[in-house]
């Protein structure tokens, strides 16, 4: 922790913080106390470039950020620490560059590497406080592990789409496996498996580059986060001995900060919501009762608890046998008519994308109808629940049909008139981003009952829009 | 993220992040009262698969508060304090981990 010492301020320390240093609550105790301060910023992107800037220009001494990976073009309309003159160089090296210009005092360390189990420790315990940055769930969990067991506060921050969320957690910090105080009666602070004692599954698990960011959103959170930091520091609150001061009560009720965004409401509907949350669970698996039995530095650092494993969880995607899906190639050759095994030639039926509407607005194969994935998984849940009622068999009911064209366009629905009894109906093809979605979307479209009991062939494009992309058509605007 | 009053006899439930973007919307109006321990099964017969994909890693708060969710199968013991119901007018939410940034 960083020591506090008291000296004056210099000239240009005087001239550069004279702003916030006259705001009520921060003067020349607080402001020395930043000077005094380490933070680690881990991430260098979305959140971190916002964040550190903040961190930098309020005079935070000692700035440390942790990246491995390098500028790239789409990172820029939200990391705005980077340019456009600095793609391809490392995150952290263009960062500190960008810091550096806009404050030279802190001293900035480099590092070029993400944070693993195997580094996390050592790179941690020399700062006072860590920020997550970070894009991924296991990186989360293996954070707040180790600030549990150094005992740093750390404050979480996240954002997709057009959500975002931040906490401050372990602070101030408690010994692990203390889960009550004598004396103390507020909730003590939790960690994030206090919060979220569960990773999401894989398939609900949504990246930047898979789900998109909106700049703003994840810039606001980003700044909030270097609020709280900043606050944290100025005002002492992350010493672990203030716990027992008197007067018992210096923990603040642990919060969560959600801000909503919706591109698709009007203006002035963004909403920010604090939720109340719960303190350190006794049972929690890093920080409960009997957590040191669970989770120890060294464990850590010979790969115990695994968190890509434990992130990666068994999830329920569907896996279709390959007789049930077409490459990007084959298909092209039915839409061309031109199939090297006449005798077994698919007939043309129809395409369903399932990729959003955003997605499928840059371009789609001709003929194909768009179907957003989650519109489909309503419509199997309509059907499903129909089934459930009492609507046995594999035909559809007159009301069920009802229902689903109201999400379904009807030409997935219909059976033409002529084809009604023929052996075989043209096949329903169906392609999504990169071949996932579209086998679980197969599953759903048999069980609606869409395969008309076995008559109608429904397969997927293995690959998705990527694989067109790759293998028929390079010039394919896939994002 | 705003929410219309819920009308007599029912509560409101606000969806974020990934939650919203399973049941298609931000929030609508659920009959109440409901206790707390069906909630997840009330969900999941409306959105099937729900809480595979979301509901079992969400947090859940009634009235900007943090709930902890009975385990399932839980039968309420005796001398257990009264089990959660949402009542009318309550403003429930789902509230899943954001991971990116």
């Amino acid at each position: 922790m960083a020591q506090y010492t008291d000296r004056a301020l210099t000239e240009e320390e005087m001239e550069r913080y004279s702003r916030q240093m006259i705001v009520p609550g921060m003067g020349k105790d607080a402001q020395l106390r930043l000077i005094n301060s380490k933070v680690l910023i881990i991430g260098a992107g979305g959140l971190g470039c916002p964040a550190a800037q903040y961190i930098a220009g309020a005079g935070v001494g000692t700035i440390g950020i942790v990246d491995g990976d390098v500028v790239e073009i789409s990172n820029l309309h939200r990391q705005v620490g980077h340019s456009t003159t600095r793609v391809g160089m490392m995150k952290v090296d263009s960062l500190i560059t960008h810091l550096k210009g806009l404050n030279p005092l802190p001293s900035y360390i480099p590092h070029l590497t993400h944070l693993t189990p195997h580094n996390a420790a050592d790179i941690i315990s020399q700062y006072d406080l860590v920020l997550d940055c970070t894009d991924n769930p296991a990186t989360r969990y293996l954070i707040s592990d180790v600030c549990v067991l150094l005992e740093k506060p750390l404050v979480s921050a996240a954002s997709v789409q057009a959500s975002g969320q931040l906490t401050v957690l372990n602070c101030p910090p408690v010994p692990q496996g203390i889960t009550s105080i004598l004396g103390v009666t507020h909730p003590l602070p939790p960690c994030y498996r206090c919060c979220f004692p569960k990773p999401p599954p894989p398939s609900a698990m949504t990246t930047c580059g898979e789900a998109g960011i909106v700049g703003t959103v994840v810039g606001m959170m980003g700044i909030a986060q270097a609020g709280e930091a900043i606050k944290i520091l100025a005002k002492g609150h992350h010493r672990a001995d203030i716990l027992n001061d008197p007067p018992h009560e210096p923990t603040f009720p642990p919060s969560l900060l959600i801000y909503s965004y919706d591109l698709e409401k009007g203006p002035s509907s963004a909403t920010f919501r604090s939720v109340r949350m719960a303190g350190r669970r006794k049972t929690c698996f890093a920080c409960g009762d009997n957590s040191p039995q669970n989770l120890t530095l060294e464990g850590i650092q010979k790969g115990t608890p695994n968190y890509d494993q434990f992130c990666s969880l068994p999830s329920a995607k569907v896996t279709l046998p390959m007789e049930d899906r077409i490459s990007a190639s084959t298909y092209k050759d039915i839409l061309a008519g031109t199939q090297s095994e006449p005798e077994q030639k698919i007939l043309q039926g129809i395409l369903i994308d399932t990729r959003e509407k955003e997605h499928f607005s840059f371009g789609a194969i001709p003929g194909a109808i768009n179907v957003p994935f989650g519109k489909l998984l309503t419509a199997a849940a309509i059907a499903k629940r129909e089934k459930q009622n009492g609507q046995e068999g594999r035909e559809i009911s007159k009301e069920t049909y009802e229902r689903l064209s109201s999400v379904l366009p009807r030409e997935i629905l219909d059976q033409e008139e002529d084809k009604k009894d023929k052996e075989s109906e043209p096949p329903i093809f169906v392609v999504c981003r990169r071949g996932h979605d579209s086998q679980e979307a197969v599953e759903k479209l048999r069980e609606m009952g869409l395969d008309r009991g076995g008559k109608r062939k429904i397969v997927d494009i293995i690959g998705g829009m990527k694989a067109w992309k790759e293998e028929i058509d390079p010039s394919f605007p896939f994002i | 993220m705003s929410s219309s009053k819920p009308p007599k006899g029912h509560f409101t439930i606000l969806y974020f992040a990934s939650a919203g973007s399973f049941t298609g919307k931000q929030s609508e109006h659920l009959a109440a009262p409901l206790p707390l321990r069906k909630l997840f099964e009330t969900l999941e017969g409306k959105y099937e698969g729900m809480k595979a994909h979301v509901l079992d890693h969400s947090l859940v708060t009634i009235n900007l508060n943090y709930v902890d969710m009975p385990e399932p199968g839980q039968e309420q013991e005796e001398g257990e304090k009264e089990p959660v119901v949402i009542k009318e007018g309550d403003e429930v939410a789902i509230i899943p981990p954001v991971s990116s940034g």
